[in-house]
């Protein structure tokens, strides 16, 4: 299509484009294999995609987005056929788009405001962002940042996760020098061990790792900072001039009913890590083992769960979902729910695991869930799940817990200068995200208690800023910490 | 064959400088060559590379003349060169490979042919393998995959040449030429090599090495590992084993001031894991001293670790018998039970562990009580009681230690546990050393005869239950270190679910050690058969 061609299009013309579906490997072919599901747009699919963009005048997308990337902007280098310059457009407020245009919730945030979506499908910006960024790692358009000179000052970055990361980012760019320290073997975080490859390949959190170091980010593994080195030290000691917790959501929440404790019942963090952390798909030829059933019952329904349910599924076991609410309560990203579907699962919603029943060995046999119903839409509006006392009892293997984490307790309980409230979450100044520690900012999962890698980056961003601040001299001494033990942000806004 | 070709190689005298040179002068005047007469000079003029050139420099300068012009021939001599490379000594070979490489990609294509005809002729592929070191276009990269191969060669001199290939080609093409899996092979290829037996390869590897460095193609981290394999090949670590090979000490020393660069601030916290001693204790049983600076400096009594031997492993748990903050080690000690534990076994001084993490878990508990402490130790489990008796001691608390074993070879470390202890009673079940009987029959003696306020108890789940099941009565505080099946150690995975008075504790990070009349011994039992088949599986693959 020519430049005129797409000029002469009216606002009312573009809003009646068709969307451009991503192409996805087919469900029965897909459960055989750890490929990526979306294979990603042609240029003449993101062309057509992009076209549907109507270039408001002042954008909700904008808006709805935690980092605000200039969303209508990059859209148009894509019309006009320059993805490269595209990538180079979202890379001014957001340096991870590959992962973000593949795991973050647009369908909450960007795509959820968008105006076009009021009549036809939303434009697909996660799409067109995955497109760009695609387009950029695949030709190698990717121009190095010019890093000021030393500034001298030192930070130390505690986790290598998306918020570690989007921090190390920031302040390397701002000129000043960085050591992430990670508590396992190989930096990513959630993004390695908590995210399925079909979802993200390695290669893509690999290549924005590389991308650090070669700006000068320097990694050190196998440090739990806490143990082996306390906040102290860094401060102290090590002559960190500031300290920036970014350690995540890493304590599994499990249930608390007989047989929680039998053997093949896991945490989801346990069975993703030794997965896609350890490779215990590999076994025998990576060492870690996991006792994979034939039957595996998953239980929730977040993001977790549905990365839980498709990876067993791949590994060939026959997977069911049990979650105490309905589908429409399911609290994860629609298009997982929706790739989910598509893979041969077993759904039993509104089922509230009450046993795992075991043998005399301990190894689980069966899951027993309580029947529930919704009730009448309450105060809050929420239609919560009711007993209805009818049980019933399906046989399993293998069961699987995927109902969040609380935060991390390490850091807090080895410094008790760092205030928590009453679910151990991370309390911070809600406009700098500085610490009740002098010189400690925080940001991601260990401020919000379990969130998205989205939002992570955006506090990140904002705890990077302060820490520039802070080691300039120009941050007012006292942060607003809040004292109350009950105080829990959940939604964050960002200026 | 042409008049004029005919006229130049009749008036070629091989002996003559002069004549040769005449010969090259009159080459020069030829024009349109047909592709016939160039395959003539060709073969007459290789005769020139043939030709001892021993203190004869002039003789060289012409061989060297005579390269490019056979490279002017281009394809139309590729042919007659490549046939004779194969054959050649290695001298000539260096005059024929020169002149093949001027002649860039088609070249790159002739000689991989070539090689492929050739595979079972080591000869003919160390001169293929040096003619591709001639190269100076980027077009020679395509050789790379089969130059790796051959440095894996069972010849030493093939592996040789092409680590000599390597380095040079390292150096002549560009940076960019290199992707990163290539440069991860090329170093892998070579770091690997520097160990070899032969000194020729070793000395190859070293340069190669050493050119990849000074070309910048080398990640810090990889630098930082040949900086330290040069100065061991010096002598210059702490073990004073310097490579005997002069040439390979020689290429070490040249290269080193390349490796070493400003440290960064990282560098400092990067720990080497090294194995700096190593003693078997008893049959699959031994003790590990292991370079970690940082752990050593805040291990805590009752502390553990987790560790990945190489990169394929699974992490595993390991207490801690012992650490030297001064010298910057931890000490472990491993029964070799599964496939991980007889990897770390089969490990030596020098070897060092991919992954190291600690201190993880929490001290144990001690304080001064008022009557005596007992430290129970079961096999291999007796390491990890003795710095919590040293702790105990300290504090100026009676401690009595109680090992128990099979027999009298498996009593373990009892020397550093009677350091410890202010007595150490022996237990055998056959009675071949120390009283017949179990830990337990002696915990009894030692309850009878005096006041015992504090019971640590480490070692198999049935013994650490049996001494719980005997001071219940008694209300004596009991603690027992759970061994749980662990993947993070820090909380993030629950594997290590333990019951504890009714509820669900994390051994990592809660333990490991926990009130032994509160832990649901049973289900630890159970859990930690979790993987029995699988365990068979991996130790059915354990290659040592």
């Amino acid at each position: 299509m020519s430049e005129e061609c797409i000029k002469e299009l009216s606002n009312k013309e573009r809003m009646n484009l068709p969307y451009q579906e991503m192409p996805l490997h087919p469900g029965i072919e897909r459960i055989k294999h750890f490929y990526e599901v979306p294979t990603g747009y042609t240029p003449e699919m993101a062309k057509a995609e992009a076209m549907r963009c109507i270039q408001c005048k002042t954008p909700a997308c904008v808006a709805g987005c935690p980092v605000g990337i200039d969303i209508p902007a990059f859209i148009k280098l894509i019309e006009e056929g320059n993805p490269a310059d595209a990538a180079t457009k979202i890379r001014e407020s957001n340096f991870l788009p590959a992962i973000c245009g593949r795991v973050c919730p647009q369908d909450k945030q960007c795509q959820a405001v968008c105006i076009v979506g009021k009549k036809n499908d939303p434009v697909g910006i996660g799409c067109l962002e995955r497109y760009a960024a695609d387009y950029e790692r695949e030709n190698a358009t990717l121009k190095m940042p010019d890093i000021p000179k030393s500034t001298g000052k030192k930070v130390a970055i505690i986790g290598a996760g998306p918020a570690g990361m989007t921090a190390a980012y920031e302040l390397r760019t701002r000129g000043h020098e960085v050591v992430v320290f990670e508590a396992f073997h190989r930096a990513g975080g959630v993004l390695v061990y908590g995210i399925p490859r079909f979802r993200l390949p390695l290669e893509i959190i690999d290549e924005d790792i590389a991308f650090l170091e070669k700006i000068g980010v320097q990694f050190v593994y196998n440090m739990i900072i806490g143990k082996i080195l306390t906040l102290d030290d860094l401060l102290e000691s090590e002559g960190f001039d500031a300290v920036f917790i970014g350690s995540g959501a890493g304590l599994p929440k499990m249930l608390n009913i007989p047989g929680v404790n039998a053997n093949g019942v896991y945490s989801a963090n346990e069975y993703l890590t030794r997965i896609y952390l350890m490779q215990a798909d590999k076994f025998p030829k990576f060492s870690t083992p996991l006792y994979q059933g034939k039957k595996v019952a998953v239980i929730g329904a977040g993001n977790t769960a549905m990365d839980t349910l498709r990876t067993a599924k791949r590994l060939g076991a026959d997977t069911t979902c049990y979650y105490r609410r309905s589908r429409d309560e399911a609290p994860a990203r629609s298009e997982e729910v929706e790739h989910a579907e598509d893979e041969y699962l077993n759904w039993k919603w509104l089922s509230n695991p009450v046993e795992f029943i075991t043998d005399e060995d301990n190894f689980i046999t069966a899951i027993k869930c309580e029947k529930m119903e919704l009730s009448e839409p309450d105060d809050s509006g929420r239609r919560r799940p009711v007993p209805t006392g009818e049980f019933f009892t399906e046989d399993c293997d293998t069961a699987v817990l995927a109902l969040g984490c609380d935060v991390n307790p390490i850091i807090p309980a080895t410094d008790k200068k760092v205030r928590i409230n009453k679910w151990g979450v991370i309390m911070v100044d809600e406009t700098t995200c500085q610490t009740s520690k002098e010189g400690v900012f925080a940001a991601g999962d260990a401020i919000t208690g379990g969130s998205t890698v989205i939002l992570a980056m955006g506090q990140a961003k904002m705890a990077a800023k302060s820490i520039d601040k802070y080691l300039k001299g120009d941050l007012p001494d006292a942060p607003d910490v809040p004292t109350d033990p009950e105080h829990w942000v959940k939604e964050w806004k960002f200026s | 064959m042409t008049d004029r070709v005919k006229g130049i190689i009749e008036s070629i005298n091989i002996d003559s400088e002069e004549a040769i040179g005449r010969v090259l002068d009159q080459l020069d005047t030829l024009s349109k060559l047909t592709d016939g007469e160039k395959t003539d000079l060709a073969a007459v003029l290789t005769t020139i590379f043939y030709h001892d050139h021993a203190g004869k420099p002039d003789m060289t300068r012409l061989a060297n003349r005579a390269e490019k012009q056979i490279a002017r021939f281009g394809e139309a001599a590729l042919g007659t060169l490549t046939a004779e490379l194969t054959d050649a000594d290695p001298e000539s070979a260096a005059h024929l490979g020169r002149a093949i490489a001027l002649n860039g990609e088609k070249a790159v294509a002739i000689l991989l042919d070539t090689w492929n005809n050739k595979r079972d002729d080591d000869f003919a592929i160390i001169n293929i393998v040096q003619a591709l070191s001639y190269f100076r276009s980027d077009a020679v990269i395509k050789s790379m995959p089969e130059i790796l191969v051959a440095a894996k060669s069972k010849n030493h001199q093939v592996r040789a040449a092409a680590l000599y290939a390597l380095g040079k080609l390292a150096l002549r093409l560009s940076a960019e030429a290199f992707d990163e899996k290539l440069r991860l092979k090329m170093f892998d290829t070579s770091f690997n090599l520097l160990s070899d037996s032969k000194p020729l390869v070793r000395k190859d590897a070293a340069r190669a090495l050493g050119k990849m460095i000074k070309k910048g193609i080398l990640i810090p981290c990889q630098r930082k590992k040949v900086f330290k394999a040069f100065n061991a090949i010096l002598g210059n670590d702490e073990q004073h084993e310097w490579d005997n090979a002069f040439i390979v000490r020689h290429e070490a020393c040249h290269f080193l001031p390349y490796c070493s660069e400003a440290e960064t601030l990282a560098d400092k916290y990067r720990q080497s894991y090294r194995i700096v001693s190593k003693r078997e204790l008893c049959d699959k049983t031994f003790h590990f001293a292991i370079e970690a600076p940082f752990i050593a400096n805040k291990l805590q009594a009752g502390q553990f670790i987790i560790v990945r031997p190489h990169g394929l492993s699974e992490r595993i748990p390991l207490s801690i018998c012992g650490w030297d903050a001064d010298a910057g080690t931890i000490h472990i000690i491993v029964m070799a039970v599964g496939k991980t534990s007889s990897e770390i076994n089969a490990m030596n001084v020098g070897d060092c562990f991919t992954d190291v993490v600690g201190p993880l878990g929490e001290r144990s508990h001690v304080k001064k009580h008022e009557g005596t402490c007992v430290v129970i130790g079961g096999g291999y489990g007796t390491g990890a009681i003795i710095p919590t008796a040293r702790d105990l001691k300290a504090l100026g608390n009676k401690v009595i230690g109680i090992v128990g074993a099979r027999n009298k070879d498996l009593l373990l470390m009892m020397d550093e546990l009677g350091e410890a202890c202010d007595e150490v009673r022996p237990t055998t079940n056959d009675g071949s050393a120390g009283k017949e009987g179990l830990v337990t029959d002696v915990l009894k003696e030692i309850m009878d005869r005096e006041k015992v306020s504090h019971v640590l108890a480490v070692g198999p789940v049935p013994m650490m239950k049996a001494v719980s099941e005997m001071t219940r009565a008694d209300g004596i505080e009991t603690f027992v270190s759970l061994n749980a099946i662990m993947v993070d150690g820090t909380g993030m995975c629950g594997a290590c679910r333990v019951s504890i008075g009714g509820e669900t504790k994390f051994a990592c990070f809660h333990g490991p050690d926990f009130n032994g009349h509160e832990v649901d011994f049973d289900q630890l039992v159970k859990r930690q058969k979790m993987f029995v088949k699988e365990e068979k599986k991996a130790l059915a693959t354990l290659e040592i």
